[in-house]
């Protein structure tokens, strides 16, 4: 059985219809992101799963109950963290952390709690003399208290530095390593591809693509050689085989093709024949943001950096 | 300068070098005892408590403010209105203080979030309404005590006020049955106030009128339906009763019946209209500002 079963969901308000149609299901021990611009759904569809507000339509089901219904024992297997942080600032970080504890027939110690997700030096401070980073790690460890069965995170680092995001995907990482199903929502490509085993990309309400990252980037249509041409560079020498690539208005060389070896070659030759320097030279695999630009019908951002 | 993609991947990779030592497996809860719904009470009680506590503001408001009317009408009257004001000190903690908190809980998505957990749900009100209800009553009896302090035992109307262990608690069981029926009613109304900056002029529009009427701080010339209203409103009684007891002649019986059985019913049918309407989501944005939001996106 899987561990979350959702079919035909549909929420309106009033005449906006905010979640239109989406079923999916997700295996024990999996880690789904869900990611979409904002306003696409992803927020409402976790509350539905979570059981704070019922569908207007479809069903959904977790640990194969209804999570409008569910029981303290059904309670105590799910955890998670909402898309803003919910916390009293007056309440130091181990004692919040005790508090909810107390709530779980098995929950980790509370030091085991705050070194995964790095904050055993702060278990003293108060939660309102925290960073934003660090309150959404305090928000985390409670989400992760109780050993959930399954995790649901909303948006658990927008607006984290890059720092503070690499600490929530190792905790979270742990918790996928221990067996925990995670349901993560997020607009970061990045964050996606890093966690995931699978991606569901909804924009309007609807799923438009259940895929892995893998599979996302091969949408992503062919490999990149970008190269802002230095100032000087002989363009009357390019190989014909290059010319097509030119690009005079941003004064670059884009060459987009399935196989870049033959194009590669010949560039860095002519490059090494007109003494270039290649230090703005990109080599890119297929772009998985173009992919989930494309999906969600925005148009693409790859373009050429200049100088 | 350093690199910030550098610094990320060292921080990743010293996260990697150094996992937390901690024994991981989900799934155990299912095989544990859920806790007692009483030990939750009680931590539910002390959390409360503690975040009450916590408000410098709502000490001022609950005993400052108190003490500075009893010391302000030294020499004034023959007898300082030590009810009155204890009444005021702990309905403005179990009306206004305890209201605020909530809202605030529940629009930064605490409540959601409690909701969310094993805690059994009735846990939560009751156990803020009954620490509101505790710190309400150790606000008020600070009231009584700083008028012992200032005033002697020249408190009633006789030669002397004996303080005795019937008298304490009587002060203490009257104060505690009145902060039930006001945090209970406040419960119930903070599910009509939309926001936290609503709350501050919801609750005070609510309690100035009701405590006017009441006579709470003093007494206006009124018809006498607005007094027999007032009667069967909760903070008229509460200040019968303190009254009846802090300025009580030796021999006489403690217990205001009426007063307290009209502090009852409001306690009782608060709890129950707490129950019925107890609001747990923060307000959600309407459609068409959701409409707008996405236009934007």
């Amino acid at each position: 059985m899987n561990t979350i079963e959702i079919e035909g969901l549909t929420k309106r308000f009033g005449g906006f219809t905010a979640v239109d149609q989406v079923s999916f299901e997700v295996p024990r021990g999996q880690l789904l992101a869900v990611l979409g611009p904002n306003g696409a759904g992803k927020t409402t569809t976790l509350e539905m799963a979570e059981g704070f507000f019922a569908p207007t339509s479809g069903t959904v089901r977790v640990l194969g109950a209804d999570p409008r219904r569910a029981t303290r024992a059904q309670r105590a297997r799910i955890g998670l963290v909402l898309q803003s942080t919910s916390l009293d600032p007056e309440l130091t970080v181990r004692d919040t952390l005790v508090l909810y504890a107390q709530c779980y027939p098995a929950p980790y110690r509370v030091g085991e709690a705050l070194a995964l997700v790095d904050l055993a030096d702060d278990a003293q401070t108060k939660v309102g003399a925290l960073s934003g980073g660090q309150r959404r790690r305090v928000d985390l460890a409670i989400g992760m208290i109780g050993r959930p069965e399954v995790l649901f995170l909303d948006e658990p680092t927008t607006g984290l530095d890059p720092e503070a995001r690499r600490r929530t995907w190792a905790a979270v990482g742990h918790l996928v390593a221990a067996g925990t199903t995670v349901v993560l929502t997020t607009h970061y490509i990045d964050e996606a591809e890093h966690l995931a085993d699978r991606i569901i990309v909804l924009a309007g309400g609807r799923v438009v693509a259940d895929t892995t990252p893998a599979k996302l980037r091969a949408a992503g249509g062919p490999s990149t050689i970008s190269y802002p041409l230095p100032a000087g560079a002989p363009i009357g020498d390019l190989p014909p085989s290059l010319a097509p690539y030119l690009d005079l208005e941003h004064r670059a060389l884009v060459v987009r093709e399935a196989d870049l070896t033959a194009s590669l070659g010949a560039l860095v030759a002519w490059a090494d024949r007109a003494h270039l320097d290649l230090a703005e030279l990109e080599v890119g695999p297929p772009s998985l943001e173009d992919a989930y630009l494309a999906m969600i019908g925005e148009p693409t951002t790859t373009e050429v950096r200049l100088p | 300068m350093t690199d910030p993609l550098a610094a990320a991947e060292q921080i990743a990779s010293a996260a990697a070098a150094e996992p937390p030592t901690v024994t991981m497996s989900a799934g155990s809860a299912e095989r544990s005892p859920l806790p007692s719904a009483l030990l939750l009470l009680a931590a539910q009680v002390r959390y409360q408590a503690k975040l009450l506590l916590s408000s410098p503001r709502g000490l001022v408001i609950g005993v400052g403010l108190p003490i500075i009317l009893l010391v302000a009408s030294k020499g004034k009257a023959a007898h300082p209105d030590v009810a009155g004001y204890a009444v005021f000190g702990l309905t403005m903690t179990a009306w206004s203080t305890f209201g605020m908190r909530l809202v605030a809980a529940r629009e930064s998505g605490v409540l959601k979030r409690w909701r969310a957990t094993p805690l059994p749900r009735w846990c939560y009100f009751v156990g803020s309404i009954l620490a509101t209800a505790l710190v309400s009553v150790a606000a008020g009896t600070a009231t009584v005590l700083a008028a012992f302090l200032i005033y002697g035992h020249n408190l009633g109307d006789g030669p002397h006020v004996y303080v005795t262990g019937a008298g304490a608690a009587a002060v203490v069981g009257v104060c505690f049955l009145g902060a039930l029926a006001f945090a209970a009613a406040t419960t119930a109304l903070t599910s009509f106030v939309p926001s936290v900056e609503a709350a501050l002029p919801t609750l005070m529009l609510t309690y100035f009128p009701l405590i006017i009427v009441s006579g709470v701080l003093f007494s206006i010339a009124e018809p006498h339906w607005l007094s027999t209203l007032a009667s069967y409103l909760p903070a008229q009684p509460l200040v019968d009763a303190m009254t009846k007891v802090v300025r009580h002649t030796p021999g006489e019986g403690f217990v205001p019946l009426r007063d307290d059985v009209v502090l009852a019913c409001w306690a009782v049918g608060g709890l129950v209209a707490a129950v019925a309407l107890f609001r747990w989501e923060p307000h959600r944005p309407t459609a068409s500002r959701r409409r707008s939001a996405k236009a934007r996106s």
